[in-house]
C-alpha cells in the first residue's frame, strides 16, 4: 500500500513538473489583463523573437532591468517583441511603474505574487525571470544574457 | 484518605493541564531577511517557511520587507527553525521578532535582558543572538553585553531576547 502511495506521489509530482514550460515548448495559453484594462490572450508575433519578462514594481533588480528592456525595445523593435508580465498585487503601483520606467512594450498583470498561475506555469521562482521564444514560437532560452539576446536579434 | 488521594490526582492533572497550556508557544514570527539579492524577489524564503510544521499562513509586507508567519496553537517552534529556513533559502536574518506569552519567555531557553514588566498575556520579543540580527548590530551589542558572559558564546540552544514594540 505504502509503495502504491509513493508511486502515486511521484506520478503526481511528474505531472506538476511536466506542466511547467521547458526549452523546446511552445508558448502556453495565457489570458491576462493588460495595462489598458483589456483582458487578452497573449499571442506570438510572426517573424519576431519574443521575450517574456516576469517582474514587479517593488522588485529593484526588475526596475533596473526595465531600463535595458526599454532600450532594447527602442532599438530592436523590428526583431524582438517584449512582453512584460507583472506579479504585482497592487495594480496602481504596477501602472505607476510602467509610466515611470517609460515602458512602451506590451504589459500584462497576474496580480497574485509568486502564486500567480502564469508564474507557476513558467516555474518562476525569482524575479526578474525572462523566457525567450524564437521566430517559430519555441522556447529557446531562460534568462538569456543581454549579450546573448543582442547576438540573436542583430 | 481516598478523598485526599483523589484531590491530589485532580490537582496534579489540573496543574499539568495548566502547564501544558502555559508552555505555549510562539503564535507569530516577523522576519526581515537580508542577503546580497532582493529577498522579496525570490519565492525561496516563502517556500521554506511554508514547509515548516504548524505554519498556518505567511504574509509578506513589501514596504517593510517583512515575512510574517502565523503558527497554529500547541506548536513547539523555536526561533532556530526559522533561522534555519531562511538560511536554507540562501538568505540571512536581519531581524526576528516573535509574539508569544510572557510565561514562555520567562524561562528556558529564553533569557530576557530587559526587566520583565509583565507576567501574563502576550508579549513581543526580538531575538538578539548572532545570526538573528545584522552583523553590525551584533558587534555593537556584544560590547554592551559584556556582563552577559554567555551571550558571546553564541550558544545555539538559548535565546537572548528583549521586548519589541
Amino acid at each position: 500500500m505504502k509503495s502504491i502511495n509513493t508511486i502515486l506521489l511521484i506520478f503526481a509530482f511528474t505531472i506538476i513538473a511536466n506542466a511547467q514550460v521547458k526549452i523546446g515548448d511552445k508558448l502556453p495559453l495565457i489570458t491576462l489583463e493588460n495595462n489598458l484594462g483589456v483582458v487578452k490572450k497573449i499571442t506570438l508575433s510572426n517573424n519576431k523573437y519574443v521575450l517574456i519578462d516576469f517582474w514587479a514594481s517593488w522588485c529593484a533588480p526588475c526596475r533596473t532591468g526595465n531600463k535595458k528592456l526599454v532600450r532594447l525595445h527602442d532599438t530592436h523593435n523590428a526583431n524582438i517583441e517584449i512582453i512584460g508580465i507583472s506579479i504585482d498585487t497592487d495594480k496602481t503601483k504596477w501602472k505607476k511603474a510602467i509610466e515611470k520606467d517609460k515602458i512602451k512594450f506590451q504589459q500584462y498583470i497576474d496580480p497574485k505574487g509568486f502564486d500567480a498561475p502564469t508564474a507557476v506555469k513558467f516555474g518562476v521562482e525569482d524575479i526578474p525571470s525572462q523566457y525567450l521564444f524564437d521566430k517559430t514560437g519555441k522556447l529557446i532560452s531562460i534568462n538569456p544574457s543581454h549579450e546573448e539576446l543582442l547576438k540573436l536579434i542583430k | 484518605m481516598k478523598n485526599l488521594k483523589l484531590n491530589y490526582t485532580f490537582i496534579t492533572s489540573f496543574l499539568l493541564m495548566l502547564s501544558v497550556q502555559m508552555n505555549a508557544q510562539i503564535s507569530k514570527v516577523e522576519i526581515i531577511a537580508t542577503g546580497l539579492t532582493c529577498s522579496m524577489c525570490s519565492n525561496a524564503i516563502n517556500k521554506q517557511l511554508k514547509s515548516l510544521p504548524n505554519v498556518l499562513n505567511i504574509e509578506t509586507d513589501l514596504n517593510t520587507n517583512t515575512f510574517t508567519v502565523y503558527l497554529a496553537e500547541s506548536n513547539t517552534a523555536n526561533p532556530k527553525i526559522f533561522k534555519d529556513s531562511v538560511e536554507k533559502a540562501g538568505f540571512f536574518i536581519g531581524s526576528l521578532v516573535i509574539t508569544t506569552t510572557a510565561n514562555t519567555v520567562s524561562k528556558e531557553p529564553y533569557i530576557l535582558i530587559d526587566k520583565s514588566d509583565s507576567t501574563s498575556g502576550e508579549v513581543k520579543v526580538q531575538v538578539l543572538d548572532k545570526g538573528y540580527i545584522t552583523d553590525k548590530e551584533f558587534k555593537k551589542l556584544s560590547k554592551s553585553m559584556k556582563n552577559h558572559e554567555n551571550y558571546l558564546l553564541n550558544n545555539e540552544d538559548d535565546f537572548y531576547i528583549k521586548y519589541s514594540k
